[in-house]
């Protein structure tokens, strides 16, 4: 250390102390509690000891507590490695370098494992308004290392924040060069272990009342942004997962279908769109009907769902296009044996309704027409708070209660029309959005979940059937309104019936749910894709390391280079106008041979530049009794700078002397 | 080849500010050097594991924190570098001060430009002399404090300007000569008495009728001489107007004499003679000195005795040298 005093003041220990626990807050609010306590307990204690030295812990005090946090991570995590016990170790771990921080090494290191400490937020939550505040706290410990590194303390507290303010804001340019030309991995370096949080969505086991519960959850599901023109409101069926088989209870696949064979289905899609989905710890990718290519590598499965290797463990951004027009006819050997399957739970009037429509129809399109407009006839009410159906869900919804939620229609409709003949699969996914003008783009709620049925017509192949749009045709087109009446009541829809005051609402909500969506897609979502596609727009296919450091270099020099400018400039000084004017004299005079020397004053010069070149007496006797009563005269007319100026511009000595 | 001739070797690639016509110097741009400090190092790994927690997993605010303040730690450097560039050391003065004693250099620092400038410290290899901020277009006195080590004309050595402004992450700094010395007298020996063989003296040549306890004679009477100077019998015999002089309060002359000191060692009779000195300074006793080539006449008071010590210091020291 070069400053000789290592000791801090009482203020700057406070500093450190405050600074320290604004960064490890967000931390304290998800550790599990007994660590939070502990590390109140360590921060109290520090301020106590600020305050009261008597309580500074001594070292043995010290390496006792240290013991004490390592025992109490273990006790909570039982493990001290991967991310929770890291992060809880790591909290604990800076407290007690917060308490014994003593002189400015300490308070360095103190300082930098809360710049670690910040960053290691960003694995829990990446919002918008948590990144504003951990920047926030960072200019805080920039300014911190900032003040304690001048002799005496500033004279106003924002001064410090200035200075950082404008050393980080000439960092910026280079952040943003490293931030878009940095390479991402796509795979980790280890294995993390990152264990699944519990996250709302749709699960690959379907038991009817399940998707009913997700309708209450406003949690967005995924966003979606169209290249080209959206679909209509009825049109936008986002296909998550296919569910073939059922024990009369519950609906699963007994088999993974998407193991078996991988397609590529080379068709222009109509629709080309960007999802960007929330983490669901699930395979499945969510997409418009039959997608057709995605830039991303993705699996398709033979009921052309879109599947991903890896559970998605954390928000993802991809690129497909769909076609809603094509027809799916994809099927492959045992396909429709499984979409005929029946549970043992068939009831003897189930097979009696199908079968009065089986005579009456000519066709299986014909059926199906027959078994939606049951649906319509029939007094079923749509409603969200279904009874609960224990013993035989389909059977006692079909003919008992008829009060059912989306998942109701569809599993009865598929196990009718299996019991018609016809093949049927079940469709998990979620219809409709709402649309944020702001963004243009859709936002997916979890109440946007829904069930629907693909069945198999041989002319046509898998068509779409929603049996739901039968009974209440508004969920469809609309949205649900997210107030649950009592139990049995039907549901609401919001129809576009909000006043001024919900609609500024809805805006205000529009607008920041825009911010987020430009934040994800610019900051969170920026993927290796997003550097590929760039990079191909400036006409590079692919760089090598060589390539990319120097090119990296580069990026960076250039706004280092402005700012190096910029510091040389500000604080160079502009001299007066009258020594600019006399330098320009001198120069001029210098171009004859009659230069001035350092010892000179602008007298003897004038009085050695006469007696070189007598025929200049006039214009330089003035020029210098100008200057020098500018810029020595007891009471000189600063307006009298402009007129020097202009008989230095006016001065024009001849090389050689007139008459030689 | 070893570490200090390595390091000879290097050092006459050195860029280094010679003293301009004023004897001080202004920091130049290319003459700044600048390294990463402890803290600066520590920081660096920081962000290293940083960006491997970030690559590892794939977090993109952990890449943009990472990378910004990894553009703070480069920005820094020229932050660093600014804060020395354009100062300007003057020399003031040094005080002369007895072998061994801290030689106190002074000198002022400038800043001539419109930024502020913070935590400039002068230092000399292991030796720190002040540190402090200085505002725009100010000028400052800083101190640097090195000991001396032997008598004679103690020239400043080659001295640094460095700085750790803003973050502390970097240490830029710039060597600097200043034409500035500082006279060492020798280190005083421990006190004893005087080698000198004490004698009354009543000659006129050493006390110019200053006193008033002896008659030493007569002289023509000069305007403004006291009356009861006059000697009126003198008159009242037709000798003219004269006065009467007096002087030589009984005096004790001392002349400290090189030849006289019993000990050989030239430097250790220098050291000697600089005690009796001082001795002769406290007790308010006249002393003349006499060291080959030189001799003084006797005298008291802080003029003469800087006269001496002075002699003393630079006693052999060849005129180039000083």
């Amino acid at each position: 250390m070069q400053i000789a005093d290592h000791t801090l003041t009482a203020r700057q220990h406070l500093l450190v102390s405050l600074c320290a626990g604004l960064a490890i807050v967000p931390h304290a609010l998800h550790v599990p509690i007994a660590i939070s306590l502990f590390l109140i307990f360590l921060f109290v204690w520090r301020l106590t000891a600020l305050r009261y030295p008597q309580f500074q812990p001594g070292r043995w005090l010290l390496v006792l507590t240290t013991l004490g946090g390592v025992i109490l991570t273990f006790s909570q995590y039982h493990t001290l490695i991967g991310r929770d016990a890291g992060v809880g170790l790591l909290t604990v771990m800076m407290m007690l370098k917060i308490l014994e921080v003593r002189r400015r090494q300490d308070l360095y290191v103190a300082v930098f494992i809360s710049y670690f400490v910040i960053i290691t937020h960003f694995l829990f939550d990446q919002s918008m308004v948590m990144a504003l505040y951990l920047f926030s706290v960072m200019v805080c410990l920039t300014a911190l290392l900032i003040e304690i590194n001048r002799i005496k303390p500033s004279a106003t507290t924002l001064e410090p924040f200035v200075r950082t303010g404008i050393i980080t804001l000439q960092a910026i340019p280079i952040a943003i060069v490293l931030f878009i030309i940095f390479p991402r991995l796509s795979q980790p370096l280890w294995n993390l272990g990152i264990g699944s949080s519990g996250t709302t969505g749709l699960s690959d086991r379907m038991t009817p009342g399940q998707i009913a519960e997700l309708i209450e959850s406003p949690e967005v599901a995924f966003r979606v942004s169209f290249d080209t023109e959206a679909p209509a409101a009825e049109q936008r069926y986002w296909r998550g997962l296919v569910i073939w088989d059922t024990d009369g209870h519950s609906w699963f696949n007994r088999k993974d279908l998407v193991r078996e064979r991988h397609m590529q289905l080379k068709s222009h899609g109509e629709h080309s769109y960007e999802v960007f989905l929330e983490a669901h710890q699930q395979r499945w990718l969510y997409a418009l009907d039959i997608p057709v290519s995605s830039k991303q590598r993705f699996r398709l499965s033979q009921d052309l769902i879109l599947q991903r290797r890896e559970p998605v463990r954390r928000s993802l951004t991809y690129q497909v296009r769909s076609t809603t027009e094509q027809q799916n006819k994809v099927v492959m050997p045992g396909m429709l044996q499984r979409a005929l399957e029946l549970p043992d739970n068939v009831t003897q009037r189930q097979f009696e309704l199908v079968e009065g429509w089986r005579t009456n129809a000519k066709s299986p399109r014909e059926i199906i027409e027959l078994a939606l407009s049951h649906f319509n006839k029939q007094p079923f009410v749509y409603t969200l708070t279904p009874p609960r159906y224990l013993d035989n869900p389909i059977d006692q919804f079909l003919f008992d209660a008829q009060e059912g939620f989306c998942e109701h229609y569809a599993t009865s409709f598929t196990q009718l029309m299996r019991i018609a003949g016809i093949p049927t699969r079940l469709v998990l996914g979620y219809q409709g959005g709402e649309y944020n003008e702001l963004g243009d783009y859709f936002i997916i709620r979890q109440y946007d979940a829904h069930a629907w049925t693909e069945v198999w017509l041989e002319e046509s192949g898998w068509l779409r059937v929603d049996p739901t749009a039968a009974v209440a045709p508004e969920r469809i087109r609309f949205q649900l309104r997210n107030d649950f009446g009592r139990e049995g009541s039907p549901a609401m829809f919001q129809l576009d019936e909000l006043g001024l005051v919900g609609s500024s609402l809805r805006h205000f909500a529009h607008m920041l749910d825009n911010a987020n969506i430009q934040w994800r897609r610019w900051i969170i979502g920026y993927s290796r894709e997003h550097q590929f596609s760039l990079m191909r727009n400036f006409g590079f296919d692919s760089f090598t390391p060589l390539q990319w450091s120097l090119i990296t270099i580069g990026l960076i020099a250039v706004p280092l280079m402005l700012v190096a400018l910029r510091l040389v400039l500000s604080g160079r000084k502009q001299p007066l106008p009258e020594i600019i004017a006399y330098d320009r004299f001198c120069k001029k005079l210098a171009r004859l041979g009659i230069s001035r020397k350092t010892y000179e004053g602008p007298m003897d010069y004038a009085k050695r530049a006469i007696g070189e070149r007598p025929d200049l007496t006039a214009p330089i006797s003035r020029i210098t009794a100008l200057y020098i009563n500018l810029r020595y005269g007891p009471n000189a007319d600063k307006s009298q700078s402009k007129k020097l100026l202009q008989q230095v511009r006016q001065f024009r000595p001849g090389r050689q002397k007139p008459g030689t | 080849m070893t570490r200090s001739s390595l390091y000879r070797w290097f050092r006459q690639f050195r860029r280094q500010a010679k003293p301009d016509i004023y004897g001080g110097v202004t920091v130049k741009a290319r003459s700044i050097y600048i390294l990463p400090t402890k803290q600066g190092l520590l920081l660096a790994v920081v962000l290293l594991a940083m960006l491997v927690g970030s690559i590892n997993y794939g977090s993109n605010l952990g890449h943009l924190a990472t990378f910004l303040l990894g553009g703070i730690w480069i920005t820094t450097i020229l932050h660093t570098w600014r804060n020395l560039l354009g100062l300007r050391l003057q020399p003031q003065h040094a005080d002369a001060v007895f072998a061994g004693e801290s030689a106190d250099f002074c000198l002022s620092l400038i800043n001539p430009s419109n930024l502020d400038r913070f935590a400039i410290t002068l230092k000399q290899k292991k030796n720190f002399g002040d540190s402090l901020d200085i505002p725009n277009n100010e000028q400052l006195p800083i101190h640097l404090p090195l000991v001396s080590k032997k008598r004679g004309l103690f020239k400043l050595p080659q001295i640094t300007l460095h700085t750790t402004y803003p973050l502390g992450l970097f240490h830029a700094w710039t060597y600097a000569e200043i034409d500035l010395s500082c006279l060492v007298y020798p280190k005083p020996a421990e006190r004893g008495d005087p080698p000198v063989t004490e004698s009354y003296t009543k000659s006129s040549s050493g006390d110019r009728g200053v006193g008033s306890d002896d008659f030493v004679g007569l002289r023509t009477f000069r305007t403004g001489d006291s009356p009861k100077q006059i000697d009126w019998k003198a008159y009242a015999r037709q000798q003219g107007l004269m006065s009467k002089q007096f002087g030589g309060d009984r005096h004790l002359e001392i002349t400290l004499d090189w030849d006289l000191i019993p000990e050989q060692e030239p430097e250790r009779r220098l050291s000697l003679l600089c005690r009796f000195i001082l001795q002769q300074e406290e007790l308010r006793h006249a002393y003349a000195m006499k060291i080959p080539g030189l001799s003084i006449a006797s005298g008291l008071g802080s003029g003469h005795m800087q006269k001496c010590l002075s002699a003393l210091a630079l006693y052999g020291i060849a005129d180039a040298d000083r």
